[in-house]
């Protein structure tokens, strides 16, 4: 109903416009008992364990779609990606965005007006790398480590680390001694924790009382392609707090986007890199709100 | 003190062998037999060096790899040694390599 293509990421979260039910915060027609953390007009009678039963099942068909694989399209909601991924440390995933039911008892409320004007661009950045960070909970002698892992380089006047490399999914390690490791070059969030694990999983094996502490996001990388030829100077003139461009030291714009907080390289050729994202939905945001400028200063020769 | 890398070829093998058995029938002490390796440490690195002139290409798949101690060990399977007289094929060779421009001394 309100579907035309946005980003509906922000459906039945703080948008009390269009509700009808004084006093009620967050309301959407497409849940009929909401997320539970807000006060809900008295409908349910064994509120407790109707609740308690239906965040369980969100989370389990949350579990479902994020496994499911789902791809990126900006006419998804973005924050189901990480919700199951990431214990704890989600920013934004709130349970009860997935919508179980409609019953009659609960009016059609549109929550998002449609949106004037500007579509969706139909182009959906694809993530390239994923850096996370994750503590095994113990010391390590990384010696031990280097010369009994596989695939592993260790030159301590160089670098205080063991760099680790495994083929599936195709990623790399620096194993500190502290225990703490970074784990690089994933494609997906599902796949650098996969990968993390494995790394894990491999220290233990050597011996060392390896945990899974703090798994964590830090920084996510995607690109894309707008399919015509921007005029960067044009982009530097008008959005100048924005924008450093430099073609003497490096040929692509340099765009600090504020919100979210998202650095974009934008070259000539009409190719877009996104990085310091800690969840996929900023590239995703962030693409979205750079797209319409660039097509405003799209090369016409 | 050069690499102790080559005591452990074909030809280093067969010293360190001859020396046991000299041990053995008492005709050196084994501190002779140290001196001796330790030559031919210096004498085959030496030779390696200097004394080696033709070249030998190989390609295959890596394995694995591990560098520790500045010392490269790889593991191919599936190699081609080719020098320009012939062809060796092998499914799987061991690589231990050290530094050919080394400031320290390694064992």
């Amino acid at each position: 109903m309100d579907q035309n293509n946005s980003i509906p990421a922000f459906q039945g979260l703080a948008s009390p416009q269009g509700a009808m039910t004084p006093g009620v915060p967050i309301f959407s027609p497409m849940m009929p008992y909401g997320s539970g953390l807000t006060p809900q007009p008295v409908q349910n009678t064994n509120s407790l364990s109707i609740l308690e039963e239906q965040q369980r099942q969100q989370q389990q068909q949350q579990a479902q779609q994020a496994n499911a694989g789902l791809p990126g399209t900006s006419g998804q909601t973005p924050q189901l990606y990480h919700s199951q991924t990431v214990a704890g440390s989600t920013t934004t995933a709130l349970p009860g965005n997935t919508p179980l039911y409609n019953t009659p008892l609960t009016p059609m409320t549109p929550i998002t007006p449609a949106t004037p004007a500007s579509e969706s661009s139909g182009i959906v950045p694809q993530l390239q790398n994923i850096v996370s960070t994750v503590n095994l909970g113990c010391k390590l002698d990384l010696k031990t480590i280097a010369l009994r892992a596989r695939n592993a380089e260790y030159n301590p006047k160089r670098f205080a680390a063991v760099i680790m490399r495994i083929r599936e999914p195709r990623t790399t390690a620096l194993i500190f001694s502290s225990g703490k490791m970074v784990c690089t070059g994933a494609k997906s969030e599902e796949q650098s924790r996969l990968a993390a694990r494995k790394y894990a999983r491999v220290v233990q094996k050597l011996g060392f009382p390896a945990k899974f502490l703090d798994f964590k996001i830090q920084n996510m990388v995607g690109s894309c392609d707008v399919k015509f030829p921007i005029r960067l100077e044009g982009l530097v003139l008008t959005h100048q707090q924005f924008s450093s461009y430099e073609p003497e030291l490096f040929p692509g714009l340099i765009y600090r986007m504020i919100k979210p907080r998202i650095v974009l390289l934008i070259f000539v050729s009409g190719k877009v890199v996104l990085t310091g994202a800690k969840v996929r939905a900023e590239i995703y945001e962030a693409f979205e709100n750079i797209y319409p400028i660039l097509k405003g200063f799209r090369k016409t020769t | 003190m050069a690499y102790q890398l080559y005591r452990n070829t074909t030809l280093g093998n067969s010293l360190q062998e001859s020396l046991d058995e000299l041990i053995q029938t008492q005709q050196i002490t084994p501190q002779l037999a140290l001196q001796v390796l330790l030559q031919f440490d210096k004498a085959i690195n030496t030779a390696l060096a200097n004394r080696v002139r033709n070249r030998v290409n190989f390609r295959g798949s890596l394995n694995t790899y591990r560098f520790c101690d500045n010392v490269w060990t790889f593991v191919l399977n599936d190699v081609e040694f080719r020098e320009v007289t012939d062809l060796v094929k092998v499914d799987k060779v061991k690589i231990v390599a050290c530094d050919g421009k080394r400031h320290t001394e390694y064992k």
